[in-house]
């Protein structure tokens, strides 16, 4: 067990063992899921989700 | 390091997700599919004639009948299943390689805690106010204020979630059960102040008190288990991976070029 690993230190590795690159890629593809949430909001696929809705406890009609 | 961790995030989602999948399509698609038919046939003002095609929503703002099949419906929701367990999965790990310094316990025990407040964060706190709904219920507010009310009580739940941890990192070195103690306290006082606050926003139409009962239930106790099988499967893969602690290893690398 280390003591001096903390939640500072995880974002300074993360910063240091990830590129500029790696970084605009994983936000790319944030968006482009945060874009398809939002696109699944179109009735069609939104209904088609439906009783996952309802068993997700996540509903909206 | 963080890359790994995400891997194994959605790896464990995934194996999650199937389950929660198998759950769908044996349990969650025929139940929902008979409550909107008892909510229906028990709904008369609603039950028209195009009703009973796919069990849909007449009375749901002006909604029209269902677009999709009943078997497209069912298929979609069972793949639905599988993709919420990998987006619980992936969000999991990422929140876990950040917090897990934080978090209380050791080894497994840290995962178990983060789904918990995960749970608590994306589940409990929301249907505090917006309990799970059942087929056929009627809701108040419109869909856009809902979504505010959910996206804001989770902010709520990761708040009391992180509260929680923190007394109990506080106050376990000195007392450890002082520290359990004071680690429910936010959790108490969330159920209790929105218990008492909370407006009445689901009326659960026609069916009958029980079967909604059992209904929520059941989804409390599935989202649950997913979170169980989420953290499951990821302590087991970090285990096999033989992870360290990021900074360990950084310092290893330091150390032995």
């Amino acid at each position: 067990m280390t003591t001096t690993d903390t939640v500072h230190d995880r974002i300074g590795t993360a910063r240091d063992d990830l590129t500029t690159g790696q970084l605009l890629a994983v936000f790319a593809f944030v968006a482009a899921a945060t874009f398809a949430l939002l696109f699944l909001q179109e009735p069609l696929a939104h209904d088609a989700m439906h009783n996952f809705r309802h068993a997700a406890g996540v509903i909206c009609h | 390091m963080l890359a790994d961790y995400l891997k194994r995030g959605v790896v464990a989602g995934a194996i999650a997700g199937i389950a929660y999948g198998a759950y769908v399509a044996l349990v969650a698609n025929p139940l929902v599919g008979y409550m909107e038919t008892r909510a229906e046939g028990g709904d008369h003002a609603h039950a028209g004639e195009h009703a009973h095609e796919a069990g849909e929503h007449a009375h749901a703002a002006g909604e029209g009948a269902h677009a999709v099949s009943e078997a497209t419906t069912a298929a979609v929701s069972i793949g639905s299943g599988v993709l919420w367990g990998i987006l619980l999965g992936g969000a999991f790990a990422l929140a876990f390689y950040f917090l897990e310094p934080a978090l209380p316990g050791r080894g497994r025990v840290k995962a178990y805690v983060l789904a918990a407040a995960g749970f608590l964060t994306v589940s409990v706190a929301p249907w505090l106010v917006l309990p799970p709904t059942t087929p056929g219920a009627e809701l108040a507010f419109d869909p856009t204020l809902r979504s505010a009310i959910y996206a804001g009580m989770m902010a709520v739940g990761a708040v009391v979630a992180a509260a929680s941890v923190y007394g109990y990192g506080r106050l376990s070195p000195e007392n450890r059960p002082l520290g359990v103690g004071v680690a429910a306290v936010p959790i108490v006082a969330l159920v209790a102040v929105a218990t008492v606050a909370a407006p009445t926003i689901v009326e659960t139409g026609a069916l009958s008190a029980e079967l909604v009962t059992a209904f929520r239930g059941l989804t409390v106790l599935s989202q649950a288990a997913l979170w169980a099988l989420v953290a499951a499967c990821f302590g087991w893969l970090q285990t096999r991976a033989g992870a360290q602690p990021a900074a360990e290893r950084h310092d290893d690398l330091l150390m032995s070029p």
